[in-house]
C-alpha cells in the first residue's frame, strides 16, 4: 500500500472574477518508507500540494488517497478526524504552543483528538526520550534551542503514529550546520519508523537527504 | 480545555487586567444588589412579618398605615366576610427614642407598632408599657430590659426581647400591645390620635384568597392586599426595585461587552496558534470551549474576589449607615448573571474561531 | 492622524465594542447622577427652596418635618431668643391627593405656613415659576414636577377622606418633599384639611418654626443662640436642614461608592484595550519605526485614537442618557445634568488618556532594529 497517491489533482482558487490554478493535473505516488523532496520557487504550488496531501484542503478535482484512505470528497469534519489520526505536520516556523512545556506540546495532539490520557502521556515521554530530549520535557519552548524546538515539533508530528509526515520548510529558520543536523534527524527518525514523508523546500541542499526529488513550477510537477 | 487552563496558569499576567475589570463590575453588581435588598428589607420587614393572608387598609389610604383608619363598624364588616377566620388590629407611630447612655440630642428613630395578632417571630402581645424590639435597634445601643423614652412626651417603653427583620420605613420597630401604642400615639401625636378600638389596618387570617373578597364585601370602604401585595404597594418599593434592576441590567451588559472585547482581542492575537491547532486536528468546538473555559474561570475568580470584598464592605460599613444587605443568595445571583454574560460575550469570538483556516499554518514563516 | 483613523476603520468590530462599553458606562454614570440629584431634590427640595433661612425642629423630630412637634413652651423659647427676628409656624402632613382631572390618587405632602395677605410668609416657596402665592383659603402652590399630573395652575386637588379641595394657584420649581407632589398652603387651610381628614385629631401644634434672624445677625448666630436655649430644640440653616434630613447622607455615601467603582472601570477598560492592541500590532509599529516614523508620531497616533474612542463613547453615552434624563421614575423627575455631563466627560477623558499612556510607554520602547530580526515588543 502506498503512503500517498495523488491522481490528476487540480486546485483552483477564485480570485475576483477570474481563477488562479494553484495545482494543475498533478499526479504523484509516494511509496512506503519513502522520503520525497518537493522543490519549487515561491508561489509554485508547494504549499497547496502539501495542504491537500495533509487533508487541510480539498482538491477541486482529482483523487487523493493517503495510506489507502480516499479523502478526495471528505467533509471538513471528516478531514479534521483524518488529520488527527493519519498525518503528522512539522510547520515552517515550528509553531509550538508557547505556554506549554515540551511534553505538553506533544500531548496537545491527544488533547485535541482521541483524549486517551495516560497512554498518550507515555507515548510523549517515549518520543522525547528517543529524540534526545529526556532532560528537556518540562522546558517551555522559549527555554529550548532552535534545534531542540525542531525536535519537539517532530515529536509532535509522530504522536498519532501517522502514515505520512509533512515537513514545511523545516530548515528555513536554521543556519546551514543546524539545518543539516535537522535533516539527518528527520531522515533517521522516518527511516527508523518506516514512515513516509514529504519535505517541502526551496533549498536544493536538502534534497540529498531525501530518496527522490520532485520539482514543482506553476502548479505542475516534474520529476 | 486543559490547554486553556494551562495558559491561565502559565500566563496569568495577560488575564490580570480583565480579571480586575470583571472584579470591579462584580463588586458593583453585588453592591447595587445588596443595596436594593437592604433598602427593600428595611422598608418592608414589618409588613412581611405579618402573620395572615390579607392586610386591610381603609379606602383612600394608598397602602399607607399612617393614613389608614379602620373604625369598629368597618372591622365588624371585614370579620363578617366569607373566609375570614380572624382579624387583628394593627397601628404604628414613628417617634424618636431616647436611649439610656446616649447624648440628649442623639435619638434613635423607632416605629412603635400596636398589634393584636403577633407577627412572625414575636412570641406574644407583651404587657402594657413593654415591647419587643427589632434587632437593628441594637446598633443604636438598645438592650434587653432597657427602658426607652419615646417622643416629646417621653413615654417609657421597656424592652422585653428582640425580633429580627421587622424594620419599617428604614427604622427599627418596637412591637407592643394596642393599648401601649394608642397611649404613646395620643401622648406624642395629638394630630394623629385615634379613639378606642380604632386601628390603622387589619391583619386578616383566613383562606388563601380571602384578600380578593374583602373589598367587594365592604363596598369599597377597604383597600385590601395579600401580604406580598401589601409589601409591593408600600410607596417606593416597586419603583426602587425597577430602577435598581435596570441599573443592574445595564451593568451586566457592560460585563458582557467587556468580556466580548477582551476575548475578541485575545482571539485575534491567537489566530496563528488556532491555525496550527486546527491543522493538528483540533476542532473549532474544542478551541471555542477553551475560550469559554477561560472566560468562566476569569469570571469565577473575579466573582470570588468581589464576593469577599463585598462581605468585607458589609462588615466594615457601620450598622445603620448605608442600608446594605449582602446575602449569599444575592452573591449567587450576581455570579450566575456574570457567568451568563461571560459565555454570551465569548460568543462574539465564535465566528472568528470558526473562520480560522488550518491551511494558514502551512507555508508561513515566523 | 491618517494611521489612527485608518486602523479604526479597519477594525470596526473591536473599536465598536470598546465604544459601546464606554458608552454604556457613561450612560450609567450619568443616569445615576441624575437619579441621585433627582432623589435628593425631590426628597428635600421643599426644605431647601422655602423662604425661612433657619428652621427649628424639636429634637424628637429627628430632622423630619412631619415628626417634629413644637410645643407652645418651645415656641415661646424660640421667640424670646436673642437675635431672632421674625418667626413663623410651619406644619406638614402627608395626605392622599386626588386631582380632579386624574383618575389616580397621589401621596401628597401639604406644607402649611403663616401666610400674610399677599401670601408671603416664612416657609412659603422661595420663588415661583408660574402663578402666585395663596392669598385665600383652600389655595395652594404646587411642586413643578407634578404639574402634569393634575397639580398645575388652575387644577383642583381633592384631599381624601374629607373631600376638602385645594385650588392650585402657583408653581414652584424643585419644591417636592419625600419624592411626591407637594402643596404649600396657609396654616388656616392646613388645619381645615387635618380636621376634615381626621375628626378625632385636635389642633396640631406647629411641626417646625421658620426663623428669620434680626437685622445684623447671621443665620449661623441665630442657630447657635436657639440651640443654646434648650436641649429640646434643633435649629438648622435651610441648607443644613436639607442636607441632614435622615437618608440624605446614606444616599450620598451609596452613590459615592457606586460612582467610584464605575469611574474605575472606564480607564481600566480603555487601558487594557490599547495595551493589547499595541501588543498585537507590535510588528507593524516596529516596521513603521524602521521606515522612519518617529516614536512621538506613533504615540500621538495612539493618543489620538484614545481621544476619538473616548469621545465617541462619551457622545454615544450622553445620547443614550438624553432621552432617559427627560423621564420620570415613579414620583421622581429626572433632569439633564449639564454640570455632571461636563464634569464626567472631562474626568473620564482624562482617566482614559492616562490609562492609555501605559500602551504609549510600550510604543516608546520599540527598537526599530528589531524589524530586521522579526522581533517586536510583543515577543
Amino acid at each position: 500500500m502506498n503512503a500517498l497517491e495523488l491522481t490528476d489533482v487540480r486546485k483552483v482558487y477564485p480570485v475576483g472574477d477570474s481563477e488562479v490554478v494553484a495545482l494543475d493535473h498533478a499526479s504523484l505516488t509516494l511509496g512506503q518508507n519513502e522520503i520525497l523532496a518537493l522543490v519549487g520557487p515561491s508561489g509554485s504550488g508547494k504549499t497547496t500540494l502539501l495542504s491537500i496531501a495533509g487533508g487541510i484542503l480539498s482538491p477541486s478535482s482529482g483523487k487523493v488517497v493517503v495510506g489507502g484512505e480516499d479523502i478526495s470528497d471528505y467533509s471538513n469534519g471528516q478531514l479534521t478526524r483524518f488529520r488527527q489520526e493519519k498525518v503528522g505536520f512539522v510547520f515552517q516556523s515550528v509553531n509550538l504552543v508557547p505556554f506549554l512545556t515540551a511534553a505538553e506540546n506533544l500531548f496537545v495532539v491527544d488533547e485535541l483528538g482521541p483524549r486517551t490520557g495516560k497512554p498518550a502521556r507515555a507515548t510523549a515521554g517515549k518520543l522525547l526520550d528517543e529524540l534526545g530530549l529526556a532532560e528537556r520535557t518540562k522546558n517551555l519552548p522559549s527555554q529550548l534551542s532552535g534545534g531542540e524546538r525542531q525536535r519537539v515539533a517532530i515529536g509532535r508530528a509522530l504522536m498519532n503514529d501517522p502514515d505520512l509526515v509533512l515537513f514545511d520548510e523545516p530548515t528555513s529558520a536554521l543556519d546551514t550546520g543546524l539545518g543539516a543536523q535537522v535533516m539527518e534527524l528527520i531522515r533517521s527518525e522516518m527511516k527508523q519508523r518506516g514512515i513516509s514523508a514529504i519535505v517541502v523546500t526551496h533549498d536544493p541542499r536538502i534534497t540529498e537527504y531525501c530518496d527522490r526529488t520532485v520539482q514543482i513550477v506553476d502548479g505542475e510537477l516534474s520529476a | 480545555m486543559k490547554i486553556a487552563l494551562l495558559e491561565l496558569r502559565r500566563r496569568p499576567g495577560r488575564f490580570l487586567m480583565a480579571a480586575v475589570i470583571m472584579t470591579l463590575i462584580a463588586i458593583l453588581l453585588m453592591f447595587l444588589g445588596g443595596l436594593l435588598d437592604g433598602l427593600i428589607k428595611s422598608s418592608t420587614g414589618a409588613i412581611r412579618a405579618q402573620d395572615g393572608q390579607a392586610l386591610v387598609y381603609s379606602q383612600t389610604s394608598e397602602a399607607s398605615l399612617l393614613r389608614s383608619r379602620i373604625e369598629p363598624a368597618l372591622r365588624a364588616a371585614v370579620e363578617d366576610v366569607d373566609g375570614v377566620e380572624r382579624a387583628g388590629g394593627l397601628g404604628v407611630v414613628q417617634l424618636g427614642a431616647r436611649v439610656p447612655g446616649k447624648g440628649p440630642r442623639d435619638l434613635a428613630g423607632v416605629a412603635l407598632f400596636g398589634f393584636e395578632i403577633p407577627p412572625k417571630g414575636v412570641p406574644d402581645v407583651p404587657p402594657r408599657g413593654t415591647a419587643y424590639a427589632d434587632e437593628t435597634l441594637k446598633s443604636d445601643g438598645v438592650e434587653q430590659d432597657m427602658t426607652l423614652l419615646l417622643g416629646p412626651a417621653r413615654s417609657p417603653i421597656q424592652i422585653v426581647g428582640f425580633v429580627s427583620d421587622t424594620s419599617f420605613s428604614g427604622q427599627g420597630s418596637l412591637w407592643a400591645s394596642p393599648e401601649t401604642w394608642r397611649q404613646v400615639l395620643g401622648a406624642n401625636r395629638p394630630d394623629a390620635r385615634l379613639a378606642e378600638n380604632v386601628f390603622q389596618a387589619l391583619v386578616v387570617q383566613g383562606d388563601e384568597d380571602v384578600a380578593s373578597r374583602i373589598d367587594p364585601a365592604t363596598d369599597g370602604r377597604t383597600d385590601s392586599y395579600t401580604i406580598e401585595g401589601a409589601v409591593n404597594a408600600i410607596p417606593g418599593v416597586e419603583s426602587q426595585r425597577n430602577t435598581f434592576n435596570q441599573i443592574l441590567g445595564v451593568t451586566i451588559a457592560i460585563a458582557l461587552v467587556v468580556i466580548a472585547l477582551f476575548f475578541a482581542l485575545i482571539t485575534v492575537e491567537r489566530t496563528a496558534l488556532y491555525g496550527v491547532l486546527k491543522a493538528l486536528g483540533g476542532r473549532s468546538r474544542t478551541i471555542f470551549a477553551g475560550l469559554v473555559t477561560q472566560a468562566v474561570v476569569v469570571t469565577l475568580i473575579a466573582a470570588a474576589i468581589a464576593g469577599s470584598a463585598v462581605l468585607v464592605l458589609d462588615a466594615v460599613i457601620p450598622a445603620g449607615s448605608i442600608p446594605l444587605d449582602i446575602s449569599l443568595g444575592r452573591i449567587a445571583i450576581s455570579v450566575v448573571l456574570l457567568l451568563a454574560a461571560a459565555v454570551v460575550g465569548c460568543g462574539f469570538s465564535l465566528r472568528r474561531v470558526l473562520r480560522v483556516d488550518p491551511a494558514s499554518a502551512i507555508g508561513r514563516g515566523s | 492622524m491618517f494611521l489612527a483613523l485608518r486602523e479604526i476603520g479597519r477594525a470596526k468590530a473591536r473599536f465598536g465594542l470598546l465604544v459601546s462599553a464606554i458608552a454604556l458606562l457613561v450612560f450609567l454614570i450619568l443616569f445615576q447622577q441624575s437619579l441621585q440629584n433627582g432623589l435628593l431634590t425631590s426628597f428635600t427640595g421643599a426644605v431647601k427652596n422655602q423662604s425661612a433661612p433657619v428652621l427649628v425642629y424639636s429634637v424628637d423630630g429627628q430632622r423630619v418635618l412631619q415628626a417634629s412637634v413644637i410645643t407652645p413652651d418651645l415656641e415661646q423659647r424660640v421667640r424670646s431668643t436673642e437675635g431672632v427676628g421674625e418667626v413663623g409656624a410651619i406644619r406638614q402632613g402627608t395626605f392622599t391627593g386626588a386631582p380632579l382631572t386624574e383618575s389616580e390618587n397621589f401621596d401628597t405632602s401639604v406644607i402649611g405656613y403663616d401666610a400674610g395677605a399677599d401670601g408671603e410668609g416664612l416657609g412659603a416657596p422661595a420663588s415661583l415659576s408660574e402663578g402666585r402665592l395663596p392669598t385665600r383659603a383652600f389655595e395652594g402652590v404646587a411642586s413643578a414636577a407634578d404639574a402634569r399630573n393634575g397639580y398645575g395652575v388652575g387644577d383642583v386637588v381633592r384631599i381624601v377622606p374629607g373631600d376638602a379641595e385645594i385650588s392650585i394657584v402657583g408653581i414652584a420649581q424643585e419644591a417636592q418633599l419625600n419624592v411626591g407632589p407637594t402643596i404649600f398652603v396657609s396654616n388656616e387651610t392646613y388645619l381645615e384639611l387635618v380636621a376634615a381628614v381626621n375628626p378625632d385629631a385636635g389642633v396640631p401644634p406647629p411641626n417646625v418654626l421658620g426663623v428669620a434672624p434680626a437685622v445684623g445677625v447671621t443665620d449661623a448666630q441665630v442657630v447657635e443662640a436657639i440651640n443654646g436655649q434648650s436641649l429640646e430644640l434643633d435649629a438648622l440653616t435651610r441648607s443644613d436642614a436639607a442636607a441632614k434630613t435622615p437618608g440624605v447622607a446614606q444616599v450620598q455615601q451609596s452613590f459615592a461608592i457606586i460612582f467610584l467603582l464605575y469611574a474605575l472601570v472606564v480607564p481600566c477598560v480603555t487601558g487594557l484595550f490599547f495595551l493589547i492592541v499595541t501588543f498585537q500590532k507590535a510588528g507593524a509599529l516596529t516596521l513603521l519605526r524602521a521606515i522612519g516614523a518617529s516614536a512621538r508620531s506613533l504615540v500621538w497616533s495612539l493618543l489620538l485614537q484614545a481621544v476619538i474612542i473616548l469621545g465617541a463613547g462619551l457622545a454615544l453615552g450622553i445620547l443614550l442618557y438624553l432621552p432617559v434624563s427627560q423621564t420620570r421614575l415613579g414620583g421622581l423627575e429626572l433632569q439633564f445634568e449639564e454640570g455632571a455631563v461636563i464634569g464626567w466627560s472631562i474626568a473620564l477623558l482624562a482617566l482614559g488618556l492616562v490609562s492609555s499612556l501605559f500602551a504609549a510607554r510600550r510604543v516608546l520602547k520599540i527598537d526599530p532594529m528589531e524589524a530586521t530580526t522579526g522581533r517586536g515588543v510583543g515577543q
